[in-house]
């Protein structure tokens, strides 16, 4: 080995060795940039709204809350920081060491594993929730919260954190609210800088009147307000005979009132309106139609007859549209459709008690494309249709006419 | 000399471990100006009383604004909808369900479903809507492409139609089944803001949009264009906020070229009324390439 190829070696496998050995930066959370783009904010904007969430929430190290969010702070610290145990040997950083891969440190759905995982992990930043035991409008109780990780989530990758103790169980559902409305919250500042009077100069006020009582107080009330709104579901009669409702809720899933066939299918598995969209990845789908359709646009235009002035004022659009679609790339996972359940079987994503699919087809399914059957249907013929949905996997041919499932190697 | 070339390699390939899609750099906060926010933030006292938070109640006297929006250009021939499901209902006698985003009257140039609101105002005149409102669909498609009503006001979300639908509004979780033949009361409880997107899940080419004002003051232009806020607090400076739904602006603002109205790219102009005044804006052309024409 001559004197060059050792020094390039040398060179080399100082550079494997360093790779990765210097100080691990600071967890940070992550802005908002798709909103931020498609609100169109400048860089000083983007700054603003990145510095009032410091001095509203902290850090994914040091997370902070004001005592108007009604959280409590010690949980927080429980389940936030790094992975390390406290001095009476107490396991700290919960969030980080079972969450965050999937879910992001700044609870954006998007850790490291989220793009391998379907469905997504949740993005908690819209604060929107699907299985809670409130109305469609209202956020998840927080027994809702714990009841998803002690149980997990049947038929995602969202395991059950049962071996998880109590105190630890309940740290991670404080501080799933926290993100929830940390990023709640930084989507209404993003958002509030198209309202802004010209004369406020693009500048968010920062004041406690704006950033508490306008924009991160409403939805804290939310969540505080949420156990308040629970549904109230009527028993079941307790002398209901299971045979005549369950042909009873078949014939609400067929019928024009509950209208379940339409998506569900004629099969019941799932594969009725099979190309829509659940509200996450529907935003997505708008904002690339939108690059595209601008792109195309901006291809045909041709600035040679417009005034300095127009010519510019296209050439900012174009440059827009480029940033937006390079963000999107990063910053989003390719958009999914949403298949409607598969009712055959007997997996059921929001639990498996009657009383979970009662809520699931009263409320609907908030974010997703399930409608709301209260107020149309009345409760008895919910029953009656959970007590149907219930008996789907275990329908066999006969048993309720001629309508029975397609043999499934006979469907393609 | 090999080794090094494999050594440099390695290093290579290890070093594009993890590039990913590049994401955008975000700015970082500002610690020492996040510091200062939170003191105020943390401080009991209520301090700063909003001084300049309504707008000052001055003026007597009720007003009335009107104009006209006219698209710049031949009307486009309208689209029809992929209509692939429930056809017996939905294409009826094989009607056909047009893309209705761009309606313009061939004669009058008229620009339809153009939304103008006012922003906020000292002065109400009626506290509350008392009429109930309806929001129908018949054959698949809403009746109303663009449908405004006030916060608190009774919406009945109606279905006309033989099948079910389901109506689901686009940042207020209402998505409710609609069966055959019936309806359901809503009553918006908040602003929109801008118009929000309604569409049914069933039939995936229904479409509309609602916007909802506390104040009432908007108008959706007519067939012909034309559209008319009533009731308008006199003697104060009072901003417009206009949206279409094909516009290219932010949020769908239609910005146009008068700066006699103080007109901004933001789709906001300001007008003054006298009591009792009738103001018409005349006509207001929109130029095809605002609304994607």
């Amino acid at each position: 080995m001559n004197r060059f190829s050792r020094i390039a070696f040398l060179l080399a496998a100082g550079c494997l060795l360093s790779a990765g050995c210097g100080k691990t930066p600071n967890a940070s959370y992550r802005l908002n940039m798709v909103e931020a783009t498609k609100q169109r904010l400048t860089t000083e904007q983007e700054q603003q709204v990145a510095t009032v969430l410091l001095a509203m929430f902290g850090t994914p190290d040091d997370p902070v809350a004001l005592p108007e969010f009604g959280l409590d702070e010690a949980k927080l610290r429980l389940a936030s920081g790094p992975v390390r145990s406290d001095i009476v040997g107490r396991k700290n950083g919960l969030y980080r060491e079972h969450c965050a891969h999937c879910h992001g440190v700044t609870g954006d759905g998007m850790g490291p594993t989220a793009a391998f995982l379907n469905p997504y992990p949740r993005d908690y930043r819209p604060g929107v929730f699907k299985f809670k035991s409130t109305e469609r409008a209202d956020k998840p109780t927080h027994a809702d919260l714990l009841r998803i990780l002690r149980n997990g989530i049947a038929g995602t990758s969202m395991p059950s954190f049962a071996l998880l103790s109590e105190p630890q169980i309940d740290a991670l559902a404080e501080y799933v609210k926290y993100l929830s409305i940390r990023g709640e919250t930084e989507l209404s500042l993003m958002r509030a800088f198209f309202e802004l009077d010209d004369d406020a100069q693009g500048k968010l006020p920062e004041t406690r009147e704006f950033l508490v009582d306008e924009m991160a107080g409403p939805i804290a009330e939310k969540w505080k307000s949420a156990a308040a709104a629970q549904i109230a579901v009527p028993d079941m009669p307790a002398d209901i005979d299971l045979v005549a409702s369950i042909a009873k809720g078949r014939e609400l899933f067929y019928g024009d009132k509950a209208n379940c066939v339409k998506c569900h299918g004629v099969t019941g598995l799932g594969d009725g309106q099979a190309n829509d969209y659940d509200d996450w990845n529907k935003a997505i789908v708008e904002i690339n139609k939108e690059i595209k359709g601008g792109l195309a646009k901006a291809g045909e235009t041709s600035t040679s007859g417009m005034s300095a002035e127009d010519a510019a004022e296209h050439r900012k659009q174009v440059a827009w549209l480029g940033k937006f679609s390079h963000v999107v790339d990063g910053d989003a996972l390719t958009p999914r459709t949403i298949p409607p359940r598969n009712l055959r079987l007997g997996v059921y994503r929001g639990g498996r008690r009657p009383l979970d699919l009662y809520y699931r087809i009263h409320a609907g399914i908030n974010g997703a494309p399930m409608p709301a059957a209260k107020g149309t249907v009345p409760p008895e013929d919910i029953w009656h249709i959970v007590n149907y949905i219930r008996s789907l996997p275990y329908e066999f041919d006969g048993e309720l006419g001629a309508d029975r499932p397609m043999v499934a190697r006979d469907r393609f | 000399m090999k080794r090094a070339f494999a050594g440099i390699v390695v290093s290579g390939v290890v070093a594009c471990i993890g590039c990913g899609p590049t994401r955008v750099v975000a700015p970082g906060a500002d610690a020492e100006a996040a510091g200062k926010i939170r003191a105020t933030l943390v401080s009991a006292s209520s301090a700063g009383d909003s001084a300049e938070s309504a707008t000052a109640a001055t003026g007597t006297g009720w007003g009335t604004l009107k104009g006209r929006f006219t698209f710049a250009g031949s009307a486009p021939q309208a689209k029809a909808l992929v209509v692939d499901k429930d056809t017996e209902v939905c294409s009826m006698g094989g009607m056909k369900l047009l893309d209705r985003s761009l309606l313009v009257d061939s004669s009058t140039k008229g620009l339809s479903n153009v939304v103008v609101f006012a922003r906020k105002t000292g002065r109400v005149k009626t506290a509350a809507a008392e009429a109930a409102l309806v929001f129908d669909q018949k054959n698949c498609e809403f009746l109303s492409p663009v449908f405004a009503a006030r916060v608190g006001q009774t919406v009945e979300v109606r279905n006309s139609d033989p099948i079910g639908h389901n109506t689901n509004i686009a940042g207020t979780a209402f998505n409710q089944l609609i069966p055959a033949g019936q309806g359901t009361a809503y009553k918006p409880d908040a602003e929109t803001g801008m118009p929000t997107m309604v569409t049914c899940n069933i039939h995936p080419w229904m479409k509309a949009y609602a916007v909802f004002r506390k104040d009432g003051y908007v108008a959706v232009s007519g067939a012909d264009g034309s559209f008319t806020i009533p009731d308008l607090p006199a003697g104060e400076t009072i901003e417009f906020q206009v949206w279409h739904e094909r516009s290219g602006g932010p949020n769908g603002a239609v910005g146009l070229e008068k700066p006699e109205l103080k007109w901004t790219p933001k789709g906001r102009f300001q007008v003054k009324l006298e009591p009792d005044e009738v103001k018409d804006l005349g006509t207001l052309e929109i130029p095809a390439g605002v609304v994607g024409g």
